[in-house]
């Protein structure tokens, strides 16, 4: 089935957020805001990084003081491909027949 | 504060992501909005270790305030001392400990009145864990009881005083009915 989530999905959003290098929490939290419009939760945003760790798409980097910077793993990236995929999918269509 | 609201998280999720997390309620400020972000985290992460543990996938361990059962006790006693001021007040002043008061201001009369079980609760929480851990032979649930002076005083106190109202408010009310 494809993976088709809306772009609030917060995974998908932190997902997103990594693929352009390491963050730490703060750092992902801002740079959601920044190129999605949306403010993540501190909540929602490490249940997202937790499952996405447990899950094996981000691993933690070893601690910076007291922050942790996570990053994509190889796993993830190719996760982060295939629902981007769906997604243009999903928009091609829906702007196609919007446009029809 | 952003301490004491990642403790709604289960034990080995704080563990691991705890500090991140309250040092990131620092950074972005505590709101109302962000103790419900927090709270309904908290409840998905609950949520999912239950499943996980449901589906043999690991043990789950309820038991939120086993560690600090006199802080939890003490909690329990500043909720019951309204009460017990309130009673001790009207018992000394009138013959009829409860009086008038207790029949005209309807929200103050519910909080006194709640407040001795709420208490008792409160301090009981402690007393009790709930343990599921899945075996070979099948899923074993433990229930941990264990009895605390300090948290034993303030449950009878509280359920003592309960019983008091309860009984109290019955006894107006077919007084009530009878005249």
């Amino acid at each position: 089935m494809t993976d088709i989530q809306t772009t609030t999905d917060p995974g998908l959003l932190l997902l997103i957020s990594l693929a352009s290098g390491a963050k730490h929490g703060h750092a992902m939290l801002l740079d959601v805001e920044r190129f999605a419009g949306v403010r993540l939760g501190p909540g929602t945003l490490y249940g997202a990084l937790s499952r996405l760790e447990t899950t094996g798409q981000v691993e933690a980097l070893p601690a910076e003081g007291r922050r942790r910077p996570y990053r994509l793993t190889g796993a993830g990236k190719i996760a982060l491909e295939q629902r981007l995929a769906g997604l243009s999918r999903a928009v091609s269509t829906g702007i196609a027949r919007v446009s029809a | 504060m952003s301490r004491l609201i990642t403790r709604l998280y289960p034990r080995a999720w704080r563990e691991r992501y705890g500090t991140e997390l309250s040092d990131l309620i620092d950074e972005t400020g505590m709101s109302g909005r962000v103790a419900f972000d927090v709270a309904r985290g908290a409840s998905q992460e609950w949520t999912s270790q239950a499943r996980l543990a449901l589906a043999g996938g690991g043990s789950m361990v309820i038991g939120p305030a086993w560690r600090h059962p006199t802080a939890w006790a003490v909690v329990g006693a500043v909720v019951l001392l309204p009460t017990v001021l309130f009673i001790a007040l009207s018992a000394l002043a009138i013959s009829n400990p409860f009086g008038d008061q207790f029949t005209s201001q309807r929200y103050l009369d519910l909080a006194l009145l709640l407040a001795p079980a709420l208490a008792a609760l409160l301090a009981a929480l402690p007393l009790v864990r709930v343990s599921y851990t899945p075996a070979d032979g099948g899923p074993v649930a433990t229930l941990s009881v264990r009895l605390r002076a300090v948290n034993m005083v303030v449950v009878i106190t509280g359920l003592g005083i309960t019983c008091l109202l309860v009984g109290h408010v019955l006894f107006e009310s077919v007084l009530r009915l009878g005249a």
